[in-house]
This record gives C-alpha cells, sequence and structure tokens, in this order.
C-alpha cells in the first residue's frame, strides 16, 4: 500500500497539471573548455520527454546525446538554460535537493559498474529504497524479481553475475522504486545481442505494464527500435523526432555514416592518445 | 624516462605531502635516537674529564664479582684499598698530589633565603678539596678553596641556583645535622654539571662525615693521583706516571695502578651503557612511523601508478621497455625519499635541540653536543630512501609490467588468499602466549622451579617473556589479515543496527582488501600494546604501593630523610616530644652485618616490636614477628630466607665489624698529649721564671704570654684530631625467630635494639626511616604541623601523612604514564597517516562505486558516514588488538615481578575504555579528508561510460 501513497502524492504534488509531459529541456545549451576552444555540445535544445514512453536519443558519437541525458538527470549542469523534471527545476538544484531528485524522482542504468560490488543482488535491488529510509513493498519488488527472472540468483554477489543478468539486476534496482523517469546510458552498450534483447524487452514491457516512463541514450538502432520515440542528435542539435520507428527506418537515418556508429576500439585509441 | 618521472613528480607532489610527512617522521625518531644518544654520551664524556680528572687511579687489583643485584651497566667492582696508600704514593717521584676524593651524596644547601636547593633529580654532591688537594678542572671567578671546616666553595650552577656570593653565611646540611658555613668561593667547570649542586668542602671534614657512614673508613676505593696541579699530563706521561706508582706499590697493598685516561675511558663506557636502554625505546617509534612511512608510499603510488597507468599503456606502446616506466616511477620514489630524509634529519636535529633546552630550563643544563654527526645524517637518509623504495617498488613494478589492455579497464585484481597468514600468525601468538605462561609459571615456582630439568628452570624470567611479546607481536601483525573479515562483522554489528545502509556498506568495504586493512590498523596496534602494557604495569605499581599503604601501613606519618637517609637521633627525641604523638618507632641500619660470612642482599636494621603491632601489620611465612623480636631472635626477610634455605628455629652466626673508638688508647693519646702540653708548659714556665730570675722582666713577660697562649692553644685543640680508633668484631649466634613476608622488608634482616648495639655500634648505626602514631582524637593535620615545626631545624627531614606517601610514590609513576601518553600521541598521529592514506587509495579505487552510490541519492552525509565507519573499524581493531596483546603482557609482567613490589594487579579499566573511544575518534577524523576527496569527484565523471 505504501507504494501507491507515494504514487499518489507524488501525483498531486504535481505544479503543472499532468500535461503527460515528465520532463523538458528548455533552451537548454551547454559549452565545453574555454574561450579559445569552446567545444558547444548543445546548441539551444528544446525538448520534452513524454510521461509513459520509453525515449531514445541517438545521434553519433560527439553529438550531444549524452550530455543531453546527463543535463536532464541532474548530473551536469548546463552552460544555460533550463531542465525541469515532474515540476522541478534540476538545473538550479544544490547538492542536497539534487540527492532528494535522485531518491524520488529518477533512476539510473548505466553501460557497466552499475552494481556495489560488496552488496548482492537483492541487497544492490533494495539499496536506494534504503538510502532514501523508504519502506519496501515485498509484492512489488517479487514482482519486478519474477519480472527480470532473477529468482534464483538475488543472494549472488555481482561478480558472480553475467554481464546480462548484472545489467537485469540494475533494471531492476532502477524500477524498484518507481521514479518518475529512467534514465539509461547505453544500458546495452557491454552486452551480447540475446542479453541486450531481454534488457530492451523488460524496459519496454515496464513502459507498456506499468507507465514507467524511460529515456535512453543509445547508438545500437536495434536497441533504438525498441522505443516509441527516438531523437536523432547531431552537433548539438535535434534532427530528427522519430514516432514508433521501425529498426530499417533508423537504419535508413544513418546510412551512409556508419563510420561514426561508436565502437570500443576507436574510443579507446582516442583516449590513449589523449593521455 | 628520468625527465618524465620528474615532471610527474612535480605535478603528484600533493599526494606525495604525507608520504614526505611519514618518511620525516620516522627518519626523525632515528636521527633524533641517535643524536640524543650521542649528546647524553658526550656529556658524560665531558663530565668525566672535568670530573675525573686525574693523571693516575690507583684501585684495587682484584676485580670483585658484582653483588648487587641492582646495578645496571657494566660497572666493574674492584676490592677496597687502605687510605694510608695515598701517603705513599705521594712521596713517589713525579706525584703531586695524591689523595682519597671524599664525597658527599646526600648533603643540602641552604640559599640566600634559607630554603634548600633543590634539583631536578641530579644530586647534591659536597666533595673534599681545598689548596692541598685541589681540583685542576675548577677555575675560581672569586674567592679560593675552603681553608676549613667552615668554609665552603661553590660551584658556578649551585652559585647561581643558591643565590649566594662570595663572604655570604649560610648553612649545609650533612646527613648529622647542619653547619653555619661562609662561602669561600665559586668556581666553574668546563662541562655543565648536568644539574647537579657541586659544593667543595674541606677535605677532613668531608673525610670525617664519609667515615660516619661508612663500613670501613679505612679503606677506599680509588686514590686520585695529580702528577702536575696545573696542567694535566699527556698520554705518554700519564702511562709513566702509573708505571712508576706500580713499581713502588707493594704486592701486599693489593693496588693497582691505571691512566687517567684508561679510569675515563672506563668509567664513560659504563655510565653511557647505562643510559644506553633510552635509545631503543626512541627506535621503536622509528620503526613504526617508519612501517607506516613506507606502507602509505605503496598506497600513495598505487594511486598514482592507477592513475597513470594509460600514460604507462601509451609509453609502453610507442617502444619504451618495461624497465624504462619504472625508472620513471622510481625517480619520483628516490625524490620522496630524498626530501623526506631531509626533513626528517632537520626535525630530528630540532626535536634533540628542543629536549636539551627543555632540560635545561628544568635546571638541568647540558653542554653535550646536539648537532647530528654526519654519519647520523647518512643513516637518517639511507633509511628514508631505503623504506621509500621498498614502497615504491611493487606499485612501480605493476605499473611497468601490467599489459596496455589491462591499463584499460579498473577491474582490481582479486587478493591472494589470506589463510596462510591466518594459521602462521595465530600459531605464533599461541606461541607467544604459551611462553608468556612458562614465564609465570617460572617466576611463581617456589625453590626447585616447574621443571625437572635444572637449565630450564635457571632460565631467566626476561628471556620466555621476551619471546613471548615478540612471538604476540609479530603473531597478531601476521594473522591480521586473516581477521579482518571477523573484526568487520563484529565491529561493524553495532554501526550497521544503527546505520542500516551505510553500515553494512563499511562493514563490507572493510574485508575488500584484507592486507591492506590488518596494516593500517597494525601501526596503531603496535603502540597501543606498548602503551596499555606499560599502563597496566604502572597502574598495578600505583595500586600495589596504596595497598600496602592502606592495608599494611597503620602509622599516621612516616618519616624520612631526603639527605642520604640519615636521621639525626635528636630529631626522634624531639618528634616523641611533639604534643599528641604517641609513638615513633624508628628502623635503624646496621652497617657491615654478615651471616654466616655472607651479607644480606639488603641490610640489617635493629627496630621496636611496636613495628609489627603499631606500623605494620606482620605478614610470615613461619614463626611470629612480634615475639622474635621481644624475645631477641633474628627477622629475615623471606628473599634471603629462601635464598639460604632458612627456617624457624636455625641458628645463625652473626659476624660484624666495626671501626670504634677506642677509648683506652684515646684516653692514652689525650693523656700523653696534655702531658705533653703540661712538659712545654712547664719548660716555658721555667725559662720564664729564669728569665725574671735574671732580670729580663720583659723577656718574662712575653714568656708569660706565650704560655697563655700555647695553653689557650692546647685548649681549643680539636679533641677529634686525637680520637684513636681500632676494629672490634663481634660474633653472636642468633637464631631465627620469624620469616617476614612483607614486601617492604624481604630483602632485609631485623633485631631489635638491644642485639644491635651488641652487634653493631652505636656511632655507624642511623636511623634511616620512622614512623609516628598519633593520640586517638588528635587532629591529623595539626599533629602534622607541629612534628613539621619541631624538625625543621634538621632542614633535611620530610614528614609524610598518609596520603602525602601515597603520592610521593606515585607521582614518580605519574611522571612515568606522562611520558607513555607522549609516546601515545605520537604512535596515534602515525596511525592517523596511515588511515587516511589507506582511504585515500580505497576511494580512489572506488570512484565508480562512489559514483554510482551518490546517483542513486546517496546524500553526502551517507557517503561520510560510510567511509567515518570503516576508518573507526580499522582503528578499533587496532586498537582492540593492541589492548589484548598489551594488557596480556602487563599481567604477565605483573605477575613475574609480584616479588618485587608488584603485589596487586590493577587493570587502568577506564583508561583503556578511553583509549577505544580515543580510537573511534581517530578513524572519524581520519576519515575526513578522503571522504572530501570522494565527494569532491563530480557524479558525472565517475559514472559516464565515456
Amino acid at each position: 500500500m505504501a507504494r501507491h501513497t507515494f504514487h499518489d502524492t507524488q501525483h498531486t504534488t504535481d505544479k503543472t497539471p499532468d500535461d503527460g509531459i515528465v520532463a523538458r529541456a528548455i533552451d537548454l545549451t551547454k559549452v565545453y573548455g574555454s574561450k579559445d576552444n569552446e567545444v558547444t555540445a548543445l546548441n539551444h535544445v528544446n525538448v520534452e520527454f513524454r510521461r509513459g514512453e520509453m525515449t531514445a536519443i541517438m545521434g553519433p558519437s560527439g553529438s550531444g546525446k549524452s550530455t543531453l541525458m546527463h543535463c536532464m538527470a541532474g548530473l551536469d549542469t548546463p552552460s544555460s538554460g533550463r531542465v525541469i523534471v515532474e515540476g522541478l527545476e534540476v538545473s538550479s538544484m544544490n547538492q542536497k535537493q539534487l540527492t532528494d531528485l535522485r531518491r524520488e524522482q529518477i533512476g539510473f542504468i548505466f553501460q557497466s559498474f552499475n552494481l556495489v560490488p560488496t552488496l548482492s543482488a537483492e541487497e544492490n535491488i533494495l539499496l536506494p529504497l534504503q538510502i532514501a529510509k523508504r519502506p519496501i513493498d515485498r509484492d512489488w519488488f517479487n514482482q519486478v524479481v519474477k519480472v527480470v527472472g532473477l529468482e534464483k540468483r538475488l543472494s549472488h554477489r555481482p561478480s558472480q553475475l553475467s554481464g546480462g543478468q548484472q545489467q537485469r539486476v540494475a533494471c531492476a534496482r532502477a524500477i524498484m522504486a518507481r521514479p518518475s523517469v529512467i534514465f539509461a546510458d547505453e544500458p546495452t552498450g557491454n552486452l551480447d545481442s540475446r542479453s541486450s534483447r531481454e534488457v530492451l524487452s523488460f524496459l519496454r514491457d515496464s513502459v507498456r505494464d506499468y507507465g514507467q516512463s524511460i529515456v535512453m541514450v543509445t547508438h545500437d538502432p536495434r536497441a533504438a527500435s525498441f522505443a516509441d520515440r527516438v531523437l536523432v542528435l547531431a552537433d548539438g542539435n535535434i534532427t530528427r523526432d522519430m514516432q514508433h520507428p521501425t529498426y530499417d527506418e533508423i537504419l535508413e537515418v544513418f546510412a551512409g555514416n556508419d563510420d561514426d556508429a561508436d565502437n570500443i576500439d576507436s574510443v579507446t585509441a582516442t583516449e590513449v592518445a589523449q593521455a | 624516462m628520468i625527465r618524465i618521472g620528474l615532471r610527474d613528480a612535480r605535478s603528484h607532489f600533493g599526494r606525495f605531502i604525507m608520504s614526505i610527512v611519514a618518511i620525516a617522521l620516522g627518519v626523525s625518531f632515528v636521527v633524533g635516537s641517535f643524536c640524543f644518544r650521542e649528546m647524553l654520551d658526550n656529556q658524560v664524556s665531558q663530565m668525566m674529564s672535568t670530573n675525573a680528572d686525574h693523571d693516575v687511579y690507583v684501585r684495587g687489583s682484584q676485580e670483585k664479582k658484582n653483588s648487587s643485584a641492582m646495578s645496571m651497566g657494566s660497572t666493574k667492582s674492584y676490592n677496597t684499598i687502605d687510605t694510608d696508600l695515598a701517603d705513599d704514593i705521594a712521596k713517589i717521584d713525579g706525584v703531586s698530589s695524591a689523595h682519597v676524593i671524599y664525597g658527599l651524596s646526600g648533603v643540602v644547601l641552604l640559599d640566600k633565603h634559607g630554603d634548600a636547593v633543590t634539583t631536578v633529580g641530579s644530586p647534591t654532591l659536597a666533595m673534599g678539596m681545598g689548596k692541598s688537594e685541589p681540583w685542576r678542572s675548577a677555575k675560581f671567578t672569586a674567592g679560593t678553596w675552603p681553608k676549613n671546616g667552615d668554609e665552603i666553595a661553590l660551584h658556578s650552577f649551585a652559585a647561581e641556583q643558591s643565590k649566594l656570593k662570595v663572604g655570604d653565611k649560610t648553612k649545609i646540611v650533612y646527613p648529622d645535622g647542619a653547619r653555619d658555613v661562609t662561602v669561600s668561593g665559586i668556581f666553574t667547570t668546563d662541562a655543565s654539571q648536568a644539574g647537579a649542586i657541586i659544593i667543595a668542602i674541606d677535605p677532613a671534614t668531608a673525610k670525617e662525615e664519609t667515615n660516619q657512614q661508612s663500613d670501613d673508613p679505612d679503606k677506599a676505593s680509588l686514590i686520585s693521583v695529580y702528577g702536575n696541579n696545573t696542567t694535566p699530563l699527556t698520554a705518554e706521561q700519564q702511562q709513566q706516571l702509573s708505571d712508576r706508582i706500580n713499581r713502588k706499590l707493594p704486592k701486599s697493598a693489593k693496588a693497582h695502578a691505571i691512566t687517567g685516561d684508561a679510569y675515563r675511558d672506563e668509567s664513560t663506557k659504563s655510565t653511557q651503557d647505562a643510559l644506553g636502554f633510552v635509545q631503543p625505546l626512541i627506535l621503536i617509534f622509528a620503526v613504526i612511523a617508519l612501517f607506516v612511512g613506507s606502507f602509505i608510499i605503496a598506497n600513495t603510488f598505487s594511486m598514482i601508478v592507477r592513475e597513470s597507468m594509460r600514460g604507462y599503456a601509451l609509453l609502453r606502446s610507442i617502444g619504451a621497455s618495461p624497465l624504462q616506466v619504472f625508472t620513471t616511477v622510481i625517480v619520483q620514489a628516490v625524490l620522496l625519499g630524498l626530501v623526506g630524509s631531509a626533513a626528517g634529519i632537520a626535525l630530528g636535529w630540532g626535536m634533540v635541540k628542543l629536549i636539551a633546552s627543555g632540560l635545561s630550563n628544568m635546571g638541568m643544563p647540558l653542554t653535550g653536543a646536539t648537532d647530528p654527526s654526519v654519519s647520523d645524517m647518512l643513516i637518517g637518509l639511507l633509511v628514508g630512501l631505503v623504506v621509500t623504495l621498498i614502497g615504491a617498488a611493487l606499485p612501480a613494478r605493476n605499473a611497468a609490467l601490467a599489459p596496455p589492455i589491462q591499463a584499460m579497464n579498473e577491474t582490481v585484481n582479486p587478493e591472494k588468499p589470506v589463510h596462510m597468514r591466518g594459521i602462521i600468525g595465530t600459531t605464533m601468538v599461541a606461541l607467544g602466549f604459551l611462553s608468556w605462561a612458562f614465564t609465570y609459571v617460572l617466576a611463581s615456582a617456589d625453590g626447585n622451579g616447574p621443571t625437572p630439568w635444572k637449565m630450564i628452570n635457571d632460565i631467566a624470567v626476561g628471556w620466555p617473556l621476551g619471546i613471548g611479546a615478540a612471538l604476540a607481536v609479530i603473531g597478531v601483525i601476521v594473522a591480521g589479515p586473516a581477521y579482518v573479515s571477523t573484526a568487520g562483522t563484529i565491529l561493524g554489528w553495532l554501526p550497521s543496527k544503527i546505520f542500516t545502509v551505510t553500515g553494512r556498506l563499511a562493514q563490507r568495504n572493510i574485508s575488500r582488501s584484507k592486507r591492506r586493512t590488518s596494516n593500517t590498523a597494525a601501526a596503531l596496534f603496535v603502540g597501543v600494546a606498548i602503551v596499555s602494557c606499560l599502563g597496566v604495569v604502572a597502574t598495578s605499581a600505583k595500586a600495589s604501593v596504596n595497598s600496602l599503604i592502606d592495608t599494611g601501613l597503620k602509622a599516621d606519618f612516616a618519616i624520612s630523610s631526603a639527605s642520604g637517609g640519615r636521621i639525626p637521633d635528636q630529631a626522634i627525641k624531639d618528634i616523641e616530644n611533639v604534643d599528641g604523638v604517641k609513638h615513633v618507632v624508628s628502623n635503624r641500619v646496621v652497617l657491615g652485618v654478615k651471616y654466616d660470612g655472607k651479607s644480606v642482599s639488603g641490610f640489617t636494621f635493629a627496630t621496636q616490636p611496636e613495628l609489627f603491632t603499631k606500623i605494620f601489620a606482620a605478614e610470615t611465612t613461619e614463626g611470629d614477628a612480634v615475639s622474635a623480636l621481644k624475645d631477641g631472635k633474628l627477622l629475615v626477610g623471606k628473599t634471603i630466607a629462601d635464598d639460604r634455605g632458612w627456617h624457624v628455629g636455625q641458628k645463625v652466626k652473626v659476624t660484624a665489624e666495626n671501626t670504634v673508638v677506642d677509648e683506652q688508647a684515646t684516653a692514652k693519646a689525650q693523656a700523653d698529649y696534655q702531658a705533653k702540653v703540661k712538659a712545654h708548659a712547664q719548660e716555658l714556665q721555667t725559662q720564664a721564671q729564669q728569665m725574671a730570675a735574671s732580670g729580663d722582666m720583659a723577656g718574662a713577660q712575653a714568656k708569660a704570654k706565650e704560655i697563655e697562649q700555647y695553653t689557650d692553644k692546647a685548649k681549643n685543640v680539636d679533641p677529634k684530631t686525637l680520637v684513636k680508633t681500632k676494629k672490634v668484631n663481634t660474633k653472636k649466634t642468633l637464631t631465627i625467630g620469624a620469616i617476614v613476608s612483607n614486601s617492604v622488608y624481604r630483602d632485609f634482616a631485623i633485631i631489635n635494639d638491644d642485639l644491635a648495639e651488641q652487634i653493631g655500634n652505636k656511632q655507624t648505626m642511623f636511623v634511616m626511616q620512622a614512623y609516628v602514631t598519633d593520640r586517638r582524637g588528635s587532629d591529623t593535620t595539626q599533629v602534622k604541623k607541629a612534628i613539621k615545626k619541631a624538625v625543621k631545624k634538621y632542614y633535611t627531614i620530610s614528614v609524610f601523612d598518609r596520603d602525602e606517601y601515597k603520592s610521593t610514590m606515585s607521582s614518580m609513576i605519574n611522571q612515568m604514564l606522562m611520558v607513555l601518553y607522549a609516546l601515545l600521541a605520537l604512535s596515534i598521529i602515525i596511525a592517523i597517516f596511515g588511515i587516511v592514506n589507506t582511504l585515500a587509495l580505497s576511494v580512489s579505487e572506488r570512484t565508480k562505486e562512489i559514483g554510482l552510490l551518490r546517483a542513486i541519492g546517496t546524500s553526502r552525509g551517507q557517503v561520510r558516514g560510510m567511509l567515518g565507519i570503516e576508518a573507526a573499524i580499522i582503528s578499533v581493531f587496532g586498537t582492540v588488538m593492541g589492548l589484548v596483546v598489551g594488557v596480556s603482557a602487563g599481567v604477565v609482567i605483573r605477575a613475574v615481578y609480584a616479588a618485587k613490589g608488584l603485589e596487586t594487579l590493577a587493570i587502568p579499566w577506564q583508561q583503556l575504555l578511553v583509549f577505544l573511544l580515543l580510537s573511534i575518534v581517530v578513524g572519524l577524523v581520519s576519515s575526513i579528508s578522503p571522504a572530501s576527496r570522494a565527494l569532491k569527484q563530480p557524479v558525472l565523471d565517475a559514472v559516464a561510460s565515456e
């Protein structure tokens, strides 16, 4: 019951009447570097993310897709413009408010290193609730665990789980607190195609079955095809906004610039060069 | 490659600060300990060359076995020689003076205001010196040598302390009473006297006072010879002179001459050896500091290496050899080691300077050199460098050998298992405790020892005790990592109940790198173990004294003398006459008593039966002390009885050799003198009469005046010069009446006053300690005041009531405890460095994890809390291990030395609890800076996948 109470309050305290928007960016700009070598990662971006939808952000590396997500999630501060999540202005929050925001409104799934290595799968899933000292809804927990198929793995440490299993634990953890929006940063980046499919299906199901809002950054057209909406960024601007695109439609957008697709080797090469 | 290393070092300088401080601390202790030792040595040899500045010394030719268990160092003792020998030696060619130098150590000098001049632990010495027996090193700045017993000369430090000037009148208090004297001169010496008050007194007075306390006034241990009264002889001349003296010395004298240089070397060495214990104590802490230092360096370099891995991978990929990469890291270590060692040398130097100036402020000026020698500095530098290189070697190797691919991902290699260390360490600890148990059995066994093997029974208890301690300490350090998980579970239980999430995370983090956690805790472990062990011993010593006084001592006051332990008989009478005093029991030392031909380890004293009825409750293993005393039987301490195998009823032959005034001879000498005076006067009288008869009235008158003067002079002649002494041997057979086991009397033989007078001689006996009971119902403070007033005129007599008596005993122990706390503070500082560093490393390893925690809603406070709990668990882990080992060691030491005054075991629980609470604080404080560093890291950097 506690869950419902929480969920209800969340909606009633919303400042804006439910216009179906869970998060929005208004005139968002992010500039890196000093005057001499400025890099504009986001160039006056305006975007709204709708409640109960899975939105994929795509784009070549350096297009600003990750920066957009980080600014939306309060992990990075924009140079100008505003970020609003559930009617709260993220871009002007202090550390304490950010902590509260993370506890109540936002869930995260990262590409790798999603789990605390000293804690078991179950403990990892329950960690956000315990950190926030919120009551644990056992029914919901059992349901989530069953959906991600981890019933038999709950007492395992992350090191005893496969990559796909680890990522499913991360999904379960993100959804356990029923945040307003889950930000997923390349959640399938390190997974094989079968595990990727499992994780993405789970994310899609949670949107369909429980009305969860998800924003996912990916460079994989296959992953993006699971989304309800696909935004494409290039050079800090949104160049395409597609509703329910098919895999082929997405591929088409990127046709001819395959070399932009990220791969581990090229990242490594650049970074070694930087170091 | 070296250039890259230097550039890296510059950019990492901030990281290095903690390592530099740790190395500097360790090196400073090493250098400081050597430097301090050298300062003491230097002071000792300076003082030796000033204070023992004779050209040749003549001493006994037969080395004696050292019978006294109390003597420390390597002092050899020789047979005593006849004092008369000095006169014979003085006649030898090339000898300008030869004397027995009489020194009195228990004197008190009164200052300008009539108060006793006090020192900090250094003695007040009155030395027999004069124009005919000068001290070559003394240079008079004003006045000259004392001419007779009414004059004294003061060393400049003594003059300074007493504010006396030449011509001032004051009092000097000898063991037998105060004497009015005039200051005849003030002299300086090249070496400072380390706070001692040196007074030059007339040699005849010095001899007389010394003889009163001596077993055998006709014997001395040393005759000091000058070849020249103003300039020292060269080594060659000394050798020639001593050879000449040796040729002339009769074989029967059992004497042998050695050069002054040889004598000085010998005594310098033995004094230095006696002071040598200070250095190892300091070095223990140097080792702790360096251990932590090396460990901090290893951690720091692990961090640096991890952070620079990509750079190293790049270097490797463009063709750098592993050795070249290794060099870039090692160059930084060398630089760090050099800076740290240099700082440490300066710090150590400063510490010794500070100690020296502190001592001089306290009234103990030292002239010993405080500057470190080149070899000290080299040792410091070498130690610092080696420790740094050891610390950096492993991380540097990792940097050099890690394949480029591994450098890219952040996986921490799993630790090697720690079971083996657990087994080895635990075995060592168990053996250590076994060794202690054996020590205990060995020490508490009566007579024959615990085992059937004599060889084992004869082992000195120090060996198993020390081996046990070493095994326990090293064992704990070895086994530490194996117990980290258990410790984390136990110690983390409470925090994980209070702070469910952070507590549990901290609890698990503790066992992630067990070796590191355990090594960090080890610094605190060793420090706490030493301090808590000594704490237990000190507290037990205090408690033993207190319980002795509380339960054993029934007297209201204890009376003792500050100087030489002698209380004048008149003082005892004065105390007896004080209003409110009911009873005075005086313990009178009887010198020169032997039992079956051997002396006892303590000494013999005479007392009244009231000692065991009114003052101490007698504890006896055999017989009844009170009736034995009354019946004129011998009482012996338990130690002596055990030693000799004596039992009640046994008869013991008691002999005493006393030098007494030969009444007959003295009377004869006086009569002879009188007769001589009379004859001379008669002769003068006759001359006068003849002159008068021949009409020389003026001559007759002059003669009459001469007669008057002569008889006056004869009257004024010091009768002491006419006293003749003789040796009297008394023999008596006594029956043992009781064996006393009161801890204070275990080493003594006790007889009653009547027996004492039959055995000993009244002149050489003196009261050393007296106890007073007051009349029931009288006001103790009033009585104390009255007693104090009554003995004020003796200057040196102290009156203690029960509480004061206790506190005089415990204040010494408290001082020792203060030193301990200083050491504890030191080990805490070092331990804080260790914990800060370990946490910093662990935070840097867990950047991503902490970022993740922050991203899913962990507040800053929760991160701080988690690290705080981790740090607290580490420090409590170390402290608890230290407390367990230290207290156990203390308990064993207490048990072993129970017979030597540590009767009561007292564990300072309160103090130990404070240590424990302190360790929590230490942990929390240590976590502040690493936590801040962790929180400074933006969450984004930690979690971003690109």
